[in-house]
């Protein structure tokens, strides 16, 4: 039996890693040795850490997910994808079950919660240049802000199939409005809409087409692109700022009278860029992922949690009437995440004289669709110097953040329209207005 | 030499060719198992009662979303399938019924029709008067059935706005 010293290198001393190291050997033998911080660098840099530069936006969003995953499972359990049943099973979850009001709350706000945190995240990426390459090799931040656009879509998808399945009447005017909306696409819109609804009505194939969507084909695809999201933040050398610390170090030092120190030590033979790494030029600004990134990110993830366990608490889940295909609510409201697109397809349609184009197409479809393809397109479009990148609003990017915050804006304030300005058949009411007497039914 | 890698080289490329042609094949076999076929759809040729249960007029029938006009012994059907994205619009009875030219010929309108979903507003012949509905609502061909005199809508066939069923209710009344 041979006997290694303990502290040879690649011999743990400990079989299980340390949550308090007590020196930076051991913090990073926590990372090599623990599954679940792999993700994690052994060192990061501190100023990436700060609070208010990315807001742990990201990090909020990931933990919303862990928490959808993990009261979505109790909900499998208990939820049943058939016309005649969804809605008594959902009315069970609510009222019925132990808990099940608490979990499906938990669930509903998670949901609503992430919509608002990856855009703000999006927002954030824009506005601080985080697509943008810094100086490290193979560094493909480009693409990982393409990953996030697709995420958010897939964020918006799942919603989307997730608010459908109480099969309330929400649910079926939903599907009714966001199908047709498909269906209004030139040449193949029918098609298109018949395959998202399994024929020409809705009904049990819709019902059970949405729901492997929503448990299945959408979580394992956002699970997917996750993954990659996150192993593409470790590939591209952390966050953005980063690069901009390493860059601002390139201006201020003298690399001359350096490699000339290097060459007269006989340190290193080849130039200066060989050995220079942010680890060895800023290492004050080099901190220990454990514990300072785990104890951020563990502040993150459990203050997510804590915050939507007591909220779901006092935020109950609504369950409209069950969903009755014969009438339509009056307003029929999306949820707030889709007010803006449904106050676009009202103000869309178009007469050109005796031609018209549907709004359906126009702000369902269109529109919508440039959106994402100019969000994606953005990094490419984006001239910006790299000195722009990790960096709240600089001023060699304002025009561009002008123009995304107007978008924003834009989006914003439609939403806010159709959230609290919006009443009976879609009429514009201030909100101190009072809404005038319709019958609910006809 | 050359010869065995080329071989080698062909097969490879081959194999590969043929596992990436037979995950294609079984994709989209699986994805086209997801185009329906059939559509279990409602009946399109729907009784709705004999006239003279009609009331003059504007009846709604929910399960046809229709809307059906009697003035006297002339009846004419209007969907209430909103043309912008198929939300049920909803009548409301004007205080003055108007006189409008429909299909050429004079009519009164007694009711307007409004959407809850995108506030497309129609006139009482079903013209798109505002908001963001394309089209006029479709009007639908109405005749008496042979057997039973039964109001008969067809929801497959459209008619022009100068649609009209006469019927002779003295016979069945």
């Amino acid at each position: 039996m041979s006997t290694a010293p303990s502290s040879a290198p690649g011999v743990h001393a400990k079989k299980l890693w340390s949550y308090r190291p007590r020196s930076d050997r051991e913090a990073g033998d926590a990372v090599v040795s623990n599954f679940l911080l792999h993700w994690f660098p052994a060192k990061v840099f501190k100023p990436s850490l700060d609070w208010t530069y990315s807001f742990w936006l990201g990090t909020i969003s990931a933990a919303l997910l862990l928490l959808l995953v993990l009261s979505g499972l109790p909900l499998l359990f208990l939820y049943i994808p058939s016309v005649e049943r969804a809605y008594a099973s959902v009315k069970d979850i609510e009222y019925v079950i132990t808990f099940g009001s608490w979990i499906r709350s938990v669930h509903r706000l998670s949901a609503h919660l992430m919509v608002a945190t990856v855009f703000l995240h999006l927002v954030r990426v824009f506005l601080t240049g985080a697509y943008k390459n810094g100086t490290g090799r193979g560094q493909r931040r480009e693409w990982n802000w393409v990953l996030g656009v697709a995420m958010l879509l897939l964020t918006l998808f799942l919603s989307f199939t997730g608010y459908l399945l109480p099969w309330d009447q929400l649910a079926y005017w939903a599907v009714t409005v966001g199908t047709n909306i498909a269906s209004s696409i030139p040449l193949v819109g029918p098609r298109i809409r018949e395959l998202m609804i399994g024929g020409r009505t809705i009904d049990q194939p819709t019902l059970i087409r949405f729901y492997v969507l929503h448990i299945l084909v959408l979580p394992a695809a956002l699970g997917a692109l996750f993954a990659y999201h996150m192993w593409r933040v470790r590939k591209d050398g952390g966050l953005a700022r980063a690069d901009r610390e390493a860059l601002l170090k390139e201006k201020t030092e003298e690399p001359k009278a350096r490699s000339k120190t290097y060459t007269l030590l006989g340190v290193a033979r080849g130039t200066a860029p060989t050995i220079r790494a942010t680890t060895l030029e800023a290492p004050d600004l080099q901190v220990n992922a454990i514990p300072d990134l785990t104890r951020r990110a563990a502040v993150a993830v459990l203050g997510t949690i804590a915050v939507l366990s007591i909220l779901s608490t006092l935020v109950r889940s609504p369950l409209e009437e069950a969903a009755n295909p014969l009438i339509t609510p009056n307003p029929a409201k999306a949820p707030w995440y889709f007010l803006w697109l449904q106050e676009i397809v009202t103000d869309t349609t178009v007469h050109i004289g005796s031609f018209t184009v549907n709004g359906a197409f126009l702000g369902g479809v269109v529109l919508p669709g440039l959106l994402v393809v100019l969000l994606t397109v953005w990094p490419w479009l984006d001239k910006s110097p790299a000195s722009a990148a990790g960096i709240w609003l600089p001023r060699t990017r304002s025009r561009q953040n002008a123009v995304f915050l107007v978008l924003c804006l834009v989006v914003v304030l439609f939403t806010i329209i159709g959230t609290f300005c919006r009443g009976p058949y879609w009429h514009f009411y201030w909100p101190w207005q009072s809404w005038p007497e319709i019958p609910s039914r006809i | 030499m050359t010869d065995d890698n080329n071989r080698r080289d062909f097969l490879m490329r081959l194999g590969i060719g043929a596992g990436v042609a037979g995950l294609a094949a079984q994709a989209a076999a699986s994805l086209r198992s997801l185009v329906p076929n059939v559509s279990y759809d409602a009946p399109t040729t729907v009784k709705l009662g004999l006239p003279s249960e009609f009331p003059d007029g504007l009846k709604f029938l929910p399960d046809q979303r229709l809307f059906v006009f009697r003035e006297g012994d002339v009846f004419h059907a209007i969907s209430s399938v909103c043309t912008h994205l198929g939300c049920t619009v909803r009548a409301e009875a004007l205080s003055q019924p108007e006189t409008a030219q429909v299909g050429g010929k004079a009519a009164r309108l007694t009711h307007r029709f409004l959407c809850p979903c995108h506030g497309s507003k129609y006139s009482g012949d079903g013209g798109n008067v505002s908001g963001p509905a394309p089209r006029p609502l479709s009007w639908f061909h109405l005749e008496v059935a042979p057997d039973d005199g039964q109001l008969v809508v067809d929801l497959a066939r459209e008619v022009g706005r100068d649609f009209r069923l006469t019927v002779s209710l003295g016979e069945r009344a």
